[in-house]
């Protein structure tokens, strides 16, 4: 009964089936209780998506790799163009591939057919998959949602837009889940940009305050930036391979299908580097990695469940998964591989950066965010299955450990009278005893201290880059970027403690908006909170000890191709790689501690000294991104637009006026006929038209 | 289903000289005309069996006896691809009859009588199949809309109905000229009777085409009247004005439906009937049209009144369907003529949410409203919807015209031998992906500042208007609005229903330009050949790393003969780990 294609049509099923009904019966019915339908849906959700992952394991523990396709329906199909193509083939000189001649018994296969080659038909499915890498997503989604979700009980708890906060959530849950298990780009695409409409819909959530209106629009706008480079990725593809799908069909191959990934059929060269940057650009937009990653900070305007659930654990992340899901594209083109570790690497170091100088804590772990993206992003660049599986391993850890950090947060939130700002609060550990614990927990995952979460997947990742840096013909950028990891490392590890200090230790500061009412968050609040810390606790380690998580990932079709090498037990060469981010990360600790916590006034020589250098105002000022864009691209563009407008009005619209006074002159001449009767004009107009069909008939 | 045809086309009509008579009920007894034509329409669309044959034909002898020199027919009839545009004139005009119930108090009854003899005159232009006929019904739809622009229309109204009318005139004399032109090429050179059939002349020109220099004469004279009517850029400069001062019923249509007169021009006359015309110009016209994209964009960016922003991304948008009308394979022409029938959705729509918007508060400016979506959250949900479809949000219907048309593109770009163009084209493919992105900055910059954010409504209203202040849309404005997000849903979901019914028609109407294409590049393309589809569907396998094709996008493979799959061995190479391999045997294959 509940077999693979049942559960994976089953997971976001349900989910659509609980926002319909969430809109239809919240705002009369439900009212207060528009959460039941979510909240049941999602975690029904979640044991489908463990019962799917179980299953898929027993099924691909014998298999090289596995993949099982559900068909919905079929969503289009346009034939190509056979016509063309024969008569193309009719037309041509007949000459052989690239001018080389003929070889008998090539010609039907391989010579001038080759150039008469129908373009092949467009056909798309609504086609849902089952492998490992989308079941582990399913797994991690649906997990955090369910617990976001009960949050959420208590934290907008009174809200006006109640239902509509769970409507949003639920079609989320939906768009993701249909996200991480879409089989083809077209489907991807969608659901891409439909995730992104629940996260345009979620900042804006509170519309009236026109922050969250403008953030809102901003984030959906800088993706649309990135969606431009994905689409044209996705045009190139269908161009290059002829197919949108991942899997193979009884058309041909898929572009990512089992046999095309055991085969090696990729097309390479320029092209293959094309569709990997533009691609990642796609991801950079969703990922909110550099230069795409303005938007993620001010996206913190929404509710902050919302920026746990979507703008941390699992909505950023799709940018991530694409990758991984493309890797064996990226495989192709060491070039583009290359910018993808880049561009993780440097986003990694910026976002951290400018965490250590934020002082509204959701901005903190905003830019956190950004930061531990861009590790995952350079996990992936690392190439090969070990970097890979380590950008996974750090995805799924990140997910539990920065949605503690987000819940956390808004406990805060919740308890202070919504006030976030860290210089304004302190202290909280008596007031908060659990969120501080938890979020004591989360930070030092963050700073990726052993034996938590952090720890292990960062560590992956850097060993990872580590082991490209020494393969012969990469180590260039990869060294570099593998001591920028470490450098990275000991920044995180400073600003989350940074903001741990200031807020839960020293002298008690509780805000007056707090009121009276400085108390810790309710249970339906804090039991997410401490089963998020637990599974930071535990998960890291569990997954790298038994490496099940490697071996398992290791059976999906596009990971396959990478070949099994490289990460599994805890190798002795990952040692060196975990003494010196061990060592980054407590030194970073240490600065934190000394400067926030031991003595202010190293604090003030800190702080001068970096101010002298110029670093604390980059950071505080986050590298200036946003007013180079504004000065850059938003000006001018719109500049451009006034002028085009001026333009349209004044030159193109004036000359035609102008044509129109040359008849005017000739009008004066006939105006004794014409009265200026427009209807007239019609009249006599259609009169010439019977005269010419009377002159026709008559000749 | 003849007579039902006959019937739908002409009842409006009939419905016109009823609301004329009825006085104060006129808006009444519009309603119900346009329900019935609505519903009979939803009958024919049913009824539609598919394939590229026209169905519901009526043929009647009209001028010339039998045995004269002309043959001009009463001649009507659906295909696939008026089809849609036949429905969605139905649909629209009951939407236009909606938004007009309040806003239109002087002189009702002639009102929406011109409001439905405008939509015999849509219906019938799309269901002619006899130039003459087709030429009628085009000229017919002008008269009733020149009329509603210019006595119900805004301050400037006489201008704009001046103008558009003259405009379009002076086009359509041309075109009529082209077409005129076409029936005596073809009478002269086929022998016999002129006839006027476009089933006919289509299918003889396609067998016998035109001499060149007369197809280049016949798609200018076409090319004039048409592009104007799309419009094209530069010659768009009436559409603006003509949207602004139009009373709203007038831009739903003009918007919705009129446009799409010169859009299905193209693909009904210039591509069967002067194919190599088309494809001789094929630079320039995508070339113009993706022009219109971005330039429509940009000053839509810059506009202060909603309305002329919306009419400006019409300009926007248009460019999209003939861009895909104009790539010349089928992914292109059934996104273009799919986007057709989603632009009129979309826009029409939104030009009746400003008029729900400026019957509220007497204003379009944006700059005088804010934050309307905490008064009237229905209103904003449905204009949130309509923007989303217009700037192709997957899931709803404009994505999917805009991303088929946008494949055929980067297909001829690419793919399907650009000959001698492929720079040109591929410059022009992103250009036009890069108007989706500016598409959204405008309509969502719209959106937040007149929704979002504080309230904010103008001043002069609450002095001047009503005591009460003005409600959220009522159940007759969300009926008409509603109407159209239900199909927006389901162009965006399954496309396919639509898609399959226009698909053979299409490619019927397709089929001469794809010849003459490869007629006169022929050339070009056997001598500098690139495989249009690298032969990877085959199974065919290269070395993965650092395979280097002859040119980008040269075939990656280096041995194209052996059968797919057969004799498999990791190529030494290959990324894939020999054990990987050795097991392919037991893998899973469904």
């Amino acid at each position: 009964m509940f077999s693979i294609p049942v559960l994976i049509v089953l997971i976001p099923a349900l989910a659509l089936a609980a926002t319909l009904a969430t809109a239809a019966l919240g705002p009369r019915v439900l009212r207060g209780r528009s959460h039941l339908p979510v909240v049941v849906a999602i975690l029904l959700a979640f044991l489908a998506s463990i019962g799917l992952m179980i299953q898929v394991d027993r099924e691909c523990s014998d298999r090289a790799s596995y993949e099982r396709i559900a068909t919905l329906w079929t969503w289009a199909v346009v034939p190509g163009d056979h016509q063309a193509g024969r008569t193309l083939f009719r037309a041509g000189t007949g000459g052989g591939v690239d001018g080389k001649p003929l070889e008998p018994g090539m010609k039907r296969t391989a010579g001038a057919f080759a150039e008469a080659r129908p373009s092949p038909d467009f056909r798309v499915e609504v086609a849902l998959r089952a492998d490992p890498l989308s079941s582990v997503m399913l797994v991690t989604v649906t997990f955090v949602a369910l617990l976001v979700a009960v949050y959420s009980v208590g934290y907008m708890h009174g809200d006006p837009g109640y239902w509509r906060f769970f409507t949003y959530i639920g079609l989320f849950v939906f768009s993701m889940t249909m996200l991480v298990s879409a089989s083809n780009f077209l489907l991807l695409y969608v659901f891409w940009e439909a995730v992104g409409l629940c996260s345009y819909l979620l900042i804006g959530f509170w519309y009236q305050k026109p922050e969250a209106a403008a953030a809102g629009k901003k984030a959906f706008l800088v993706n649309r930036v990135g969606d431009f480079g994905f689409a044209l990725g996705v045009f190139l593809i269908w161009t290059t391979y002829g197919s949108l799908d991942f899997h193979d069909t009884a058309g041909g191959l898929g572009v990512l299908g089992e046999q095309r990934c055991l085969s090696g059929a990729f097309a390479g060269g320029a092209v293959a580097t094309a569709i990997c940057l533009l691609l990642l650009l796609g991801a950079c937009g969703k990922s909110a990695q550099l230069p795409l990653h303005v938007w993620l900070p001010d996206a913190m305007e929404g509710p902050t469940p919302v920026s746990a659930l979507i703008h941390a654990a699992t909505m950023v992340t799709a940018g991530v998964y694409m990758v991984a899901r493309c890797a064996p594209l990226f495989a192709v083109s060491t070039q583009a591989q290359e910018v993808v570790a880049v561009v993780g690497g440097l986003t990694a170091l910026v976002g951290a950066v400018i965490a250590a100088s934020q002082v509204d804590l959701k901005r903190i772990l905003a830019y956190s965010t950004i930061s531990q993206l861009g590790y995952m992003f350079l996990g992936l660049g690392a190439g090969a299955a070990a970097g890979n599986t380590a950008g996974l391993f750090h995805l799924v850890t990140h997910a539990f450990f920065k949605g503690l950090l987000f819940l956390g947060a808004g406990s805060v939130m919740h308890g202070m009278g919504g006030v976030i700002d860290i210089r304004r609060l302190g202290g909280l550990r008596r007031r908060m005893p659990i969120t501080c614990w938890t979020f004591l927990i989360g930070c030092l995952a963050l700073a990726g201290l052993f034996p938590l979460a952090g720890f292990w997947s960062k560590d992956a990742i850097l060993a990872a880059v580590h082991q490209r840096a020494g393969e012969a013909g990469h180590a260039a950028p990869y060294a570099t970027l593998y001591w920028l990891g470490l450098v990275t490392a000991g920044v995180t590890a400073f600003y989350a403690l940074r903001a741990f200090f200031l807020v839960f230790c020293g002298p008690e500061q509780v805000p007056p908006e707090a009121g009276s009412h400085a108390h810790e968050s309710p249970r339906s609040m804090t039991v997410p909170l401490a089963i998020l810390a637990g599974a930071t606790v535990v998960a890291g380690a569990w997954l790298e000890i038994s490496g099940s998580l490697a071996r398992f990932l290791a059976s999906t079709p596009s990971l396959a191709v990478l070949g099994s090498g490289g990460h599994g037990a805890p190798s002795g060469g990952h040692l060196a790689v975990a003494a010196w981010s061990t060592a980054a990360a407590m030194a970073g600790i240490a600065l934190a501690w000394l400067m926030y916590v031991r003595s202010p006034q190293i604090r003030r020589h800190v702080v001068a000294a970096m101010d002298a250098v110029g670093l604390y105002r980059l950071s505080a000022e986050k590298f200036f991104v946003d007013q180079i864009y504004q000065m850059l691209i938003v000006w001018p563009l719109e500049g451009v637009a006034r002028l085009a407008a001026w333009l349209d009005r004044r030159v193109i619209d004036g000359l035609v006026d102008l044509m129109g006074w040359a008849p005017r002159g000739l009008g004066a001449l006939l105006r004794t006929v014409q009265a200026g009767f427009l209807p007239l004009y019609a009249l006599v107009m259609l009169l010439g038209l019977l005269l010419l069909l009377g002159t026709l008939l008559v000749s | 289903m003849a007579p039902l045809l006959l019937a739908t086309i002409f009842l409006p009509a009939v419905g016109a000289i009823l609301a004329a008579a009825s006085g104060q009920r006129a808006r009444q007894s519009a309603l119900v005309t346009s329900l019935f034509v609505l519903a009979m329409s939803a009958v024919l669309v049913v009824g539609f069996p598919g394939g590229a044959e026209p169905f519901a034909v009526l043929d009647l002898p009209w001028f010339g006896a039998a045995g004269g020199p002309v043959d001009i027919r009463f001649s009507l009839g659906l295909d696939g691809l008026s089809l849609w545009l036949f429905a969605l004139s139905a649909l629209l005009t009951v939407v236009a009859v909606l938004v007009s119930w309040e806003a239109i108090t002087e002189g009702a009854g002639t009102f929406y009588a011109l409001l439905l003899l405008l939509e015999t005159g849509m219906l019938g232009v799309f269901a002619a199949r006899d130039v003459i006929l087709f030429f009628i019904f085009f000229e017919f739809t002008l008269v009733p809309l020149f009329f509603l622009i210019g006595f119900w229309g805004s301050e400037d109204r006489r201008r704009a109905a001046i103008k558009f009318f003259l405009f379009t005139m002076a086009g359509s004399v041309l075109t009529f000229l082209g077409l005129i032109a076409i029936v005596l090429w073809d009478s002269g050179h086929g022998g016999g009777r002129a006839t006027f059939s476009i089933a006919e002349l289509t299918r003889r020109l396609a067998e016998r085409p035109m001499d060149r220099p007369t197809q280049l004469a016949v798609f200018l004279g076409l090319f004039a009247g048409f592009a104007i009517k799309v419009p094209l850029a530069p010659l768009h400069t009436w559409l603006p004005l003509a949207h602004v001062q139009a009373p709203t019923a007038g831009s739903v249509l003009l918007a919705g439906v009129l446009l799409k007169v010169g859009s299905y021009g193209f693909v009904r006359f210039a591509l069967p009937m002067t194919p190599d015309a088309v494809v001789l110009f094929m630079p320039w016209l995508l070339g113009i049209c993706v022009a219109g994209i971005v330039y429509g964009a940009l000053v839509a960016l810059a506009q202060q009144d909603i309305k002329r922003l919306i009419a400006y991304s019409s300009v926007s948008h248009l460019g999209f369907c003939m861009l895909g009308v104009f790539a010349l394979n089928r992914l292109g022409i059934e996104g273009g003529v799919l986007q057709m029938v989603n632009h009129g959705l979309a826009t029409g729509g939104l030009f009746a949410v400003v008029g729900m918007i400026y019957e509220r508060f007497h204003t379009r400016q944006i700059d005088d409203l804010g934050g309307l979506a905490r008064q009237f959250p229905r209103l904003a949900a449905f204009m949130v919807i309509l923007s989303l479809s217009s700037i192709g949000l997957p899931g709803l219907n404009g994505f999917v015209g805009e991303f088929l048309l946008l494949l055929g593109m980067f297909q001829r770009a690419w793919a399907d031998g650009a000959a001698g163009q492929a720079a040109s084209y591929r410059v022009i493919s992103v250009l036009a992906v890069s108007g989706v992105v500016l598409g959204a900055w405008y309509m969502l910059q719209m959106v937040q500042r007149v929704f979002f954010g504080p309230l904010r409504t103008p001043g002069h209203h609450l002095r001047e208007g009503p005591a009460e202040p003005p409600a959220d849309l009522s159940l007759r404005e969300s009926f008409a609005l509603g109407l159209l997000v239900v199909f927006i849903f389901w162009i965006g979901l399954q496309p396919r229903f639509f898609l399959d019914r226009m698909s053979p028609t299409l490619a019927k109407i397709l089929a001469p330009a794809s010849q003459a294409y490869a007629r006169q590049h022929a050339a070009a393309v056997g001598a500098n050949h690139r495989a249009p589809w690298p032969d990877l569907q085959a199974g065919a396998r290269g070395p993965v790393r650092g395979v280097d094709a002859s040119g980008p996008f040269g075939p990656p493979c280096a041995d194209r003969s052996e059968p797919p799959m057969r004799g498999f061995q990791a190529s030494p190479s290959s990324p894939i780990s020999p054990p990987v391999a050795a097991r392919r045997g037991s893998m899973h294959v469904r």
